[in-house]
Parts: C-alpha cells; structure tokens; sequence
C-alpha cells in the first residue's frame, strides 16, 4: 500500500520535497560567516529558529555540545537549537546563518560541577560495579536537566560505558515522538546534532543506531492522568532493571532518569510530589540530583538523605543550572515536538525516510480514544501520603484505578469511531492485540506511531502514514489528544 | 520446537541455511537463474553469513565432481556481489574448498575454468569503486602456489608411467611455506556490489539457456607465480632515503612557489608517508608499494621553475602536523593549558597565507555536502570549496559524477574523484590515487585506496582482540582515576585530569565524527575498523538503490529490548557481533533448567503433555529437568513455555503484568515487593527492589 508519490489530497498538500527541518550544509552565499575565538572553560551559547540555518564548524581546539565533541571542519546544522557550544581548551569556531541571539559567555561554573558529576559518577562505577549509579535528574523546567543527562551520558559513553537514559518528560521525546515514554542503552557514541542519535531504521545510517523502549503516555503533564503515569513507569522501570540484569556492562554503567518540570515543583510547605516519590521507589534510585530551588533540595534531603527504617539513605546534590538556559517559549517547544514527529516518519537530512500510507475502512480498525483525566478521580486527588504526615501528596490518585480492568468509571480508554477530529493528530501502535483488556493496552509498550493523514467519514474510510510499509496487524491503536496536531506534517 | 524467530536466532539461522542448502543441492549445471537466486539468498541472510558460508563450503566438498563448478560460480557470484561478511567466511576456508574441487576434477574445461576463477578472485569486482580485489591476495596466493606445484608435478608425472589416474593434488599436501599464513584477518571487507551479469549479459543470452559467466575484468596472463615474489628484496633505508631527497625537492618547489596546490598536495602527501614510514616500517608489499609512490611523485616532479618570491612575505614553510592546525591568536586569553595538549597551538596556515586551494577543509566540506546523498548543486559546490569557484560547469559536474558514486567516506577516496574529473592532476603515477593517511596514528603505507590502505594496516597491526563481547569493554582510561566522592563539596573543583581522560588520553580521533580511540593497539585497531565502518555505510548511503526505500523501523518489544545488548557496530568486529549474538541466543530456552525436585524424576510437561525426564548434572552437581522452566507453578519445556509468550502477541506481557500487578499494588509508598521476575529466569530483587543498593554519602 506504499504510495510512491505520498500526495496526500485530504490535507491538500504537497509531499515535503526535503524532509524534515532539511536545510543542506551551504549557506546562501550572502549569509555572514564568521569566526569566534573561545578562551578555555568558555562557550558559545545560541538560540536559533527553526526555519533559518545556522551552521557551526570547529576549526581549531576542541569544543562539544551537551557533552558529545564536534569533529574538526565537519558542518554542524543547529538550527531549531538552544545550546552552548563548550571548549574545555580554547577553540575557534566558525558560524554561519543567523540565531535569535548567541555569544560568548565565561560564566561556565555549571559546566565544572556536571563534569565533576560524571567523575562521581566514574567513581561509583569503579566502586560498585555490580551496583552502578542509578540517577534521578529532578529541577523545575528551563534548568537543564535534559541538557546535563545529555552531557553526563555522553562524557558516560566517551569514557567507555553503556549508560541507560529513561527519558520521563511525555513533553520530549528521546528517538521518538511526544508523547513518549522511552530508555534507551547508550552502546556506541552519541550525536551532536541529534544528541541521543537515530532509532533503527531499514537502511545504513551515518551513525550507529540507537534501540529505544517506548510507552505511550498521551497527555502533557504526569498530573494529567497520574494513575496511567506511575503504571507506565513502574512498567518502564521493569523493563530497565530488567535489562540491566542480564547485562552487567549496562547496569554497572548506570541509569539516568530524566523528569518533566513539574515534578519539580513543590507545594507551599515544601513538599514532594507523591509522583516522584514513586519515580525514586520503582526505578531503585541511589542517586539524586536537583536543579531545582533550594526549597526542592532541602525537601529531598530531608526526606531521603538520611536512613529510614529498612531504606538506606539515598544522596543528594544539588547542582548549577547553566547560565545560558533561558525560558524556551511554547511556540519553541511546539516546534520542536512538530520537528520529532516529522523526523520520525521522515528521517533527517542526512538519513531521509519514507513513510506509507495504508488507507484501511473504519470496520478494521480498532481505535481507543485515551480519555483525559475523569472527574471522579479529580476529587479525591489531594491527600495526606500515608507513612509520613509532612508529606505532601498533590497527586495521589484514586486506589481504584490502580487495580487491573477496573471499573468503568475510572476507564483509561474508549474505543472510538475514527472522526475528522483525529485529523493530524498521532497514534500509537501497541504491541497487545486490539481485543486486549484496558491495562495490558496501557502499559503495552509502543511498536510505531501512526500519522492520521486523512479520514474520510463519507466513504468511512481512514488514511494513516505510517513508518514502515508494512501492516500492524490486529494490534491495539491509541489516539490521545497529545500532542497538539501537527498540520504542516507534509508541507 | 524451533519457532521460527523473526529476528534471526539460532533456529531461524539454521531454517535460513538449510533453506539455502536444498536450493544449493538442487544445483546441478551452470544456472545463472538459480546462482542469482542462492545469491539474493545470501544477501537478505547476512546475519547468518556464517552458517550459509559453512554449508556451501560443505557442499562443495561433498557434492559429485561435475556440480562442484557451479557450486564454486554460487561461492564466486556471493563473494562479488555481496562481499562482507562473506568474503571473510568464506575467504578462510578456500584454500581447501578450491583445492578440494580443483583436485577431485579430471576435466580440463573445468579446470580451465576454475583456473579463470581464481585469477578473478585476484581482481577487484568489475565496475566497482572498491580498488581491493575480491579476496586479500593472502587468501588467494597460496591457492595460486599450491596450483603451481601441483601442475609442475603432474607435468613431470605425464612424463613418466601412469601410476595414479587422479588425485595427485591429494598427494600435495598445503604447501610448507604457507601453512597458516592464509587466515584472513577477521575485519569485514565490503565489495561494493556490482551487475555481474547485466553489464556482461548479451540479450541472447538471457533468453536463451542462461549461464553464469564470471566476471573476467582484465586480459592478464596468470600462469606465472605472483610477481611478488620475484621482485628483489627492496631495502627499505633505500626507500627512506628517496622519500627524504624528494622532500628536500619538493620543498624547495613549495618555497618557490607556495600557491601550487599540486606541489602542495604532494609535499603533505610524502610528508605523511614518510611518517608512517617512520612510525612503522613497511616491509613486503607494503614496502613495494610505498617505494612505487615514492617513484611515481619523483617521477611526476616538474623540471624546476624559476624562484618567484613573495616581495613582501617570505613564506616559511613549516611541516604540517596531522592534527588540525591552529594557533589562538596572540590576544587570546588561555587560562586551562593542559600539558599534553599542545598538538592545537600551531601556526594558523589560514592566517599566514590565503586559503590554499584544496585546504583539508574545503576538502571536508566538500566531502560533508556529498555525504548528504544528494548531488550538490554547483553553487553548493563553489561556496563549499573556493578552489572550485572558477571550474567551468562541465568540469564541476564531472566532479559530481565521479563523486557522487561513492563519496567521500575520506579525502583519499574524494582527491582521487576529483582527480578522474580531470580537475587536479594530482599524480601522474599509473595506478597510485593520492592518498592521505588520516593522521600520524595510522601508521601505514599509502596504498591505492584507503581501502586497501586499511587492509594493509591490518597486516601490520596484531589482530584484533577476539573476545566475544561486543559491548563496549569498559576502557581503563587512566590508571590514576580520581576519586571523587559523591558529595556538595567536591562539585566545586575544576579537575582537569577529568577533561584529559575524555581528550587527551584518547588522542586518536576520528575526523568524520569526531569519536575518540586509545593510542594503543586496541584502539588504533578500532579506529581501523571505525573507519572502515564510515566508509562502507556511506558507501552504501549514497548507493542510489538503498535509498529509496528506507522507512523507520518498528520499535522493539519489552522482551527483544530486555535482551538486546548494545554495542557499537562501528568498531565490532563482524566476528565478535556474530559470536556475541550467538552467545546470547545460546542463553535460550533450551539452556534453561529446572532442579528436580526431591525424588522426581519424571515430570509431565504443563503445555505439551510430552513426559520429561530429570538428568544428573556435573556442573550444578543435582538432578534436574533440562529445557524446562516454571509454568504457573508446575515444570515445563521451556521451549513450550518460550512458544506461548512468542504466540500470543502479548509476548511477555502477560507474565510481565503479573509480575507487575503484584508489584505495582503492593509498591505505591514503600519500595516495591519483589515480584516474580518477567524474565522467568532472574529474581529482580537487589534490581526492583534494590535491596541495599544504596551509596553512601562522601
Ligand atoms: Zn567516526
Ligand atoms: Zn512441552
């Protein structure tokens, strides 16, 4: 069913001519290109739009981006970025094309404090290798945990090791769309321009693969649906620990686990989200690191530095937040999840794909709408946690729905007649079988994502482009309504 | 039992070669039709490269004499068409299986025919852009050899009374002087694929009675022993001494005229090779080939031309270092200077002269504009090199056509492209490509491509280590590791011992992706392949035909990410991935037991009903049911297990939901209670529960 020429006339668009965000290396001619010298233990920190390219080569001395090293007179594309190129040595860079904003800064204390990181985290490996580092990142949004599990990832890698990134911000993807839930073991060199690298695809890629475990948590924030988020990590955290067990080289590498923003967050008296209380729980953290206020920290501290009862104390450190980190906007951040979802079915510039559109009748198609956050457990969603009285529990979810195949007050999902509604929007393949009961379909990890290109309800039939040119079988399909649709998929 | 995975296990290896063994077996004549066929076989197969390359070696072994050359055309048209990880499989064992059939034939067109092969063999594919020839020429010079003697000898037995009808080849044992010298070193070697047929193929003959016809590139008499071995030994002080007067000369040319990019090129060319010549003595070949440079550049020298100094700024010349030169300038602050790393404070060529006209960085952006798999357009062209800006049109696109057919994994590949454009007549030597080693660590003669400069590395350097775990062996990286404990206090210090063990004690860089290698050995060994790698895949990238198609691929399921290990293809070897996959797979079902419970001996399986019995193990010193694992509470085959998760789509979620429901119920504030594992295999306590897993502060 592939469609060669993948026009898509229900959207009334042409297929995109390069895919992706797809500027190539050479600049218009009357684009400015320049050089800047960076001292030692300075960057080049940079803000760039999406549509305008702006090039970055390194023409002298070292330099990285989040951790992973530029190679000398190679072109890096990084527009649609916010970053800092750092130089532990000194370096000369030449840029060309236009950013929002860029300089040079030398206020880089964040940058010793991550890499000191990574050398406590060397140590531990070292100390305890059956037992490596399992690493939470926690800190409000815009105070670059993404940017530091990148960087200490990457230096991770550089220095030998196969560290395991579980990316928990359903916000950003990690080798995969918004919308996502995925680790991923870091066994070969990360990317500058991607960062974590490509997820597999059929043909030969400039880098080696990455191979990504994917759920699907179709909401914005943990507090959306808190019962179907603390389900999908702990499944996630099964699979990794599990994985992990069978390779002593990844589990003595350690864990990293990144945290959306508003776990990050306190209430008035200083307390932890019940969500990240059940973060550090499942995923057996042994290692925390805030970004975050002091407040956070002291919270933390408070509660899981010092031994209690059967637990063993649980250290924590508070770390800078890089200089350059500015609130990215949400027209930025829709942007790059728009960019996710064209990079998924489309590739980049360098490994472009093909995606196929499978026309299939509303009768053979399985659909389950995730239902946004009931009312009914909405009331009850503030309690008292019950082992400690401090605690705060903003989001302690009704006990009910915990429990598999509850009952249909507290349903996750409704199965749904395709509808114009869904138009743009994604959906998500899991591996169950359509007819599975609502829990195996919510924590069923992710085979592919599905792009609603067109549905058509007269003839009731609904257009899908999808990944892989093959079919899905009769598995399980969910639309949720996030993220926002992303109109220009095609343009 | 054997499901038949998907992914390629030891069952699905075995289904796919015994598949391919029966159409072998169905082979009885020389037929193009079912050649190509076992050949697309092997292509869509190269996961179980090893196990299709066993069974047509032994079926070349064991089948009638008069199918055995059709089974060598199937070896010959797999080789040339797929090439790695074949040529390597298959390389190592051709000795015998050439000889086998060689000898076991009395029929002189056969044997003509083979001979034809051989000679082949000894090329590189036709049409391709790899430069090395089908095997290393230490796969196929002992066939040669062993070809030789024999033929003398039964020359000389045609002479005297028939004794033997046949076999006399089984009399002659493998040559002495080669006995083990033919292992073939286990980096994979990509042959480029080419049309064996279509290019060579009238139309009659593919309609009518098709045959297979090997690919015979050149008219080149073959009965003599390789020319190798006659030359004179070549002294190698000799051959240093030429590189050093030819430096001497080239030098002075460069003074006089320093714009002169040919005389530029080769200044940095022989100054490379006499580095490595220096870091590595060559010998053999190796040698010859760098004495064959050295000749060709001498001999393309132009006569002196008449000194034209700059008026205003005489040019010093100073010699290139292989790491990209620059030099802050001298207002540029520098407070961190590590001591090791002076290899970046060098005088800024662009700031003492004008961009030259090939700079190792207009060559890379060039390259990096090709490596995008698209033709670049000529404006994209000129802005990316300023050397081309005045090349008229015609001249740009024969630089694209030549390019665009294999860039550019290296500059040599891209020098060498741009020199068949006719651009830059760099080297006027036959046969020499100019080559540009990557840097001082790889310590290797120039050879005709960076390919063959790669396999001749392999030669010099000690094997690679052949250990079977493909995960990234955790590099002891310094032996004074700090200590750093995990607390406030130590977050402050800069430690610059930890920017040197990710910089400067891995100096060893790869130019196209900026990833670093140890200075040792190892790590020289897997840069080679690392490059290697680079090169293959854009060369397969920029192969029109792989990229059309490329889609994304599913994600993996829970269980296949579980037992996924990660390693880097790029500098694994095809061995190493192979065995480590095999090992992995070993761990299957089959592996699995169960220890018999007290008087036990018998058990029926829960699933299939078939009766199983306990066996004493030495190794666990007990009784226990092999194959067998736990299925809700009673023993059964763990292969009947192993089906069940496979067959319904759920795969382990149905025992990872169990597994879960008890740990998510009874985990919500306190840490989880050890569940069942999912995996069946591997309590996940000390994981889920981290019992005790905890790091203490400072
Ligand atoms: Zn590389
Ligand atoms: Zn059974």
């Amino acid at each position: 069913m592939a469609l060669p020429g993948l026009s898509l006339p229900g959207l009334g668009l042409q297929p995109a001519s390069t895919p992706a965000q797809g500027n190539s290396f050479a600049p218009p001619i009357e684009q400015v290109t320049r050089t800047e010298n960076l001292p030692a233990r300075s960057e080049w920190r940079f803000e760039t739009s999406f549509g305008s390219p702006y090039n970055l080569r390194l023409l002298g001395g070292h330099a990285e981006l989040f951790g992973v090293e530029l190679a000398t007179n190679q072109p890096y594309d990084l527009s649609g970025v916010q970053g800092a190129i750092f130089t532990w040595q000194g370096c000369q860079l030449e840029i060309t094309g236009e950013a929002e904003s860029e300089y040079a800064a030398e206020e880089t204390e964040y940058a010793t404090e991550w890499l000191n990181l990574h050398g406590m985290l060397e140590t531990l490996r070292s100390e305890r290798p059956s037992d490596g580092p399992r690493m939470l990142v926690v800190g409000s949004d815009n105070t670059g945990k993404s940017s530091l599990i990148r960087s200490v990832a990457a230096w991770g890698v550089k220095a030998g090791r196969t560290p395991t990134v579980v990316n928990l911000d359903p916000r950003q993807g990690l080798l995969a769309p918004p919308s996502s839930l995925s680790a991923v073991t870091l066994g070969s060199q990360m990317e500058v321009e991607t960062g974590f690298g490509i997820a597999p695809t059929s043909g030969p890629t400039s880098m080696p693969v990455k191979t990504p475990l994917i759920y699907h948590y179709p909401y914005a924030s943990p507090t959306d649906r808190p019962d179907v988020y603390k389900a999908l990590a702990t499944r996630l955290a099964l699979s990794t620990t599990s994985k992990l067990e069978e390779d002593v080289t990844a589990k003595q590498s350690g864990l990293m686990v990144d945290t959306p923003g508003s776990l990050g967050l306190t209430d008035g008296k200083g307390n932890i989200s019940e969500i990240l209380h059940h973060l550090i729980s499942e995923f057996s953290i042994n290692v925390i690191v805030s970004l975050g206020p002091e407040r956070l920290t002291n919270s933390l501290s408070k509660r899981y530095s010092t031994a209690k009862g059967h637990e063993e104390a649980i250290p924590v450190l508070r770390i800078a937040k890089p200089g350059g980190v500015a609130e990215r906007g949400e027209p930025h951040m829709k942007q790059l999840r728009s960019r996710q979802i064209k990079q998924y079915f489309f590739g980049s510039a360098n490994e472009s794909l093909n995606p196929h559109s499978h026309s299939i009748p509303f009768d053979n198609v399985v659909i389950y709408g995730a239902k946004p956050l009931a009312s009914a457990t909405e009331t009850s969603s503030y309690g008292a946690a019950e082992e400690e009285e401090d605690d705060y529990d903003p989001y302690t979810d009704n006990p009910t729905t915990t429990a598999s195949g509850s009952g249909t007050s507290n349903a996750f999902f409704e199965k749904v007649t395709p509808s114009v509604a869904m138009t743009a929007s994604l959906i998500a393949i899991k591996f169950c079988p359509a007819n599975s009961d609502e829990s195996t379909i919510r924590d069923s990890a992710v085979m592919g994502f599905l792009y609603v290109a067109d549905v058509d309800e007269g003839r009731k039939k609904v257009r899908f482009l999808a990944p892989h040119p093959q079919g899905w079988g009769n598995r399980a399909l969910v639309w949720g309504g996030w993220p926002e649709a992303v109109v220009d998929l095609v343009t | 039992m054997a499901a038949r995975s998907p992914r390629g296990s030891l069952s699905g290896a075995s289904d796919i070669a015994s598949d391919f063994e029966d159409s072998l077996k169905d082979l009885q004549r020389n037929d193009r039709f079912a050649i190509e066929n076992l050949t697309n076989i092997a292509r869509e197969s190269t996961e179980h490269a090893q196990a299709i390359s066993r069974v047509l070696e032994n079926h070349i072994k064991a089948t009638a004499p008069t199918r055995k050359l059709p089974a060598l055309y199937v070896l010959d048209s797999i080789v040339k068409n797929v090439g790695t990880p074949y040529t390597v499989y298959l390389g190592r064992g051709l000795y015998s299986t050439f000889m086998e059939s060689y000898g076991s034939n009395n029929d002189p067109t056969t044997r003509r025919a083979m001979d034809n092969l051989l000679k082949t063999w000894k090329e590189p594919v036709p049409g391709s852009m790899d430069h090395r020839p089908v095997f290393p020429p230490d796969v196929v010079r002992p066939i040669e050899s062993a070809l030789i003697r024999w033929k003398t000898g039964m020359l000389q037995k045609q002479n005297q009374p028939q004794l033997q009808p046949q076999g006399g080849y089984r009399s002659t044992a493998t040559p002495p002087q080669y006995n083990g010298q033919y292992a073939v070193p286990p980096v994979p070697v990509q042959q480029n694929a080419y049309n064996a047929f279509g290019s060579q193929q009238t139309p009659q003959q593919l309609a009518g009675h098709a045959v297979y016809h090997t690919p015979t590139p050149m008219q080149q008499h073959y009965a003599a022993p390789p020319t190798s071995v006659l030359h004179a030994p070549i002294d190698v002080q000799v051959v240093k001494a030429d590189i050093s007067s030819l430096i001497s000369r080239l030098q002075t040319q460069f003074a006089a005229a320093p714009y002169d990019t040919q005389v530029q090129t080769k200044l940095s060319q022989i100054l490379d090779l006499q580095r490595a010549v220096d870091a590595k003595p060559p010998f053999g070949d190796s040698l010859r080939q760098v004495r064959d440079i050295v000749a060709a550049l001498a001999a393309g020298l132009p006569p002196l031309p008449a000194p034209t100094p700059q008026p205003h700024a005489p040019v010093q010349w100073q010699a290139p270092t292989p790491t990209p030169q620059w030099q802050p300038p001298a207002s540029f602050p520098l407070p961190y200077q590590p001591q090791t790393a002076a290899s970046y404070m060098q005088p800024p060529p662009a700031q003492s002269q004008p961009l030259p006209i090939l700079t190792p960085g207009a060559l890379s952006s060039l390259q990096a504009l090709l490596a995008n798999g698209q033709k670049p357009s000529t404006p994209q062209m000129r802005t990316a090199v300023p050397a081309l800006s005045s090349a008229s049109h015609t001249q740009l696109n024969n630089v694209q056509n030549n390019v665009a057919a294999a860039p550019t994994a290296n500059t040599a590949d891209l020098l060498a492209a741009l020199a068949k454009s006719g651009m830059f007549p760099i080297m006027s030597a036959p046969n020499a490509t100019p080559s540009v080693p990557f840097s001082a660590s790889v310590a290797a003669p120039p050879a005709s491509s960076t390919a063959s400069l790669l396999q001749s590395l392999q030669s010099i350097l000690p094997p690679a280590s052949q250990n079977g775990t493909p995960t990234m062996i955790p590099a002891q990286l310094v032996a004074s590791k700090p200590r750093i404990p995990f607390s406030a206090a130590a977050l402050k210090q800069f430690r610059p011992e930890l920017v040197r063990s990710l910089y400067d004690e891995q100096p060893n860089q790869c130019s196209n992706c900026g990833r670093r290698f140890l200075a040792n050995d190892e790590g020289r060994a897997k840069k080679a392949r690392h490059l290697d790698w680079h090169f293959r895949t854009n060369q397969r990238m920029a192969d029109p035909n792989t990229g059309r198609g490329q889609h994304r691929s599913w994600f993996v399921d829970e269980m296949e990410w579980i037992r996924l290990t990660e390693f880097d293809p790029s500098t694994t070897t095809a061995d190493a991935a192979i065995a480590a996959t095999t090992a992995k797979k070993q761990k299957g079902p089959q592996d699995q037991y169960v220890r018999a419970p007290a008087g036990v001996t018998r058990n029926t399986c829960s699933i299939c009903q078939e009766e199983m019995r306990s066996s004493y193990s030495e190794e666990l010193q007990d009784w226990v049911f092999m194959n067998a694992a736990m299925y809700n509470g009673k023993i059964a085959h763990a292969t009947c297990v192993e089906e069940i998760k496979k067959s319904s789509l759920q795969s382990a979620s149905g025992a990872m939901a169990a597994a879960l429901s008890g740990a998510y119920a009874g985990g919500r504030r306190q840490r989880s209670e050890t569940p069942d594992s999912a995996l069946g295999k591997r309590k996940a306590e000390g994981a889920l529960a981290g019992a005790g897993a905890r790091i203490k502060m400072g």
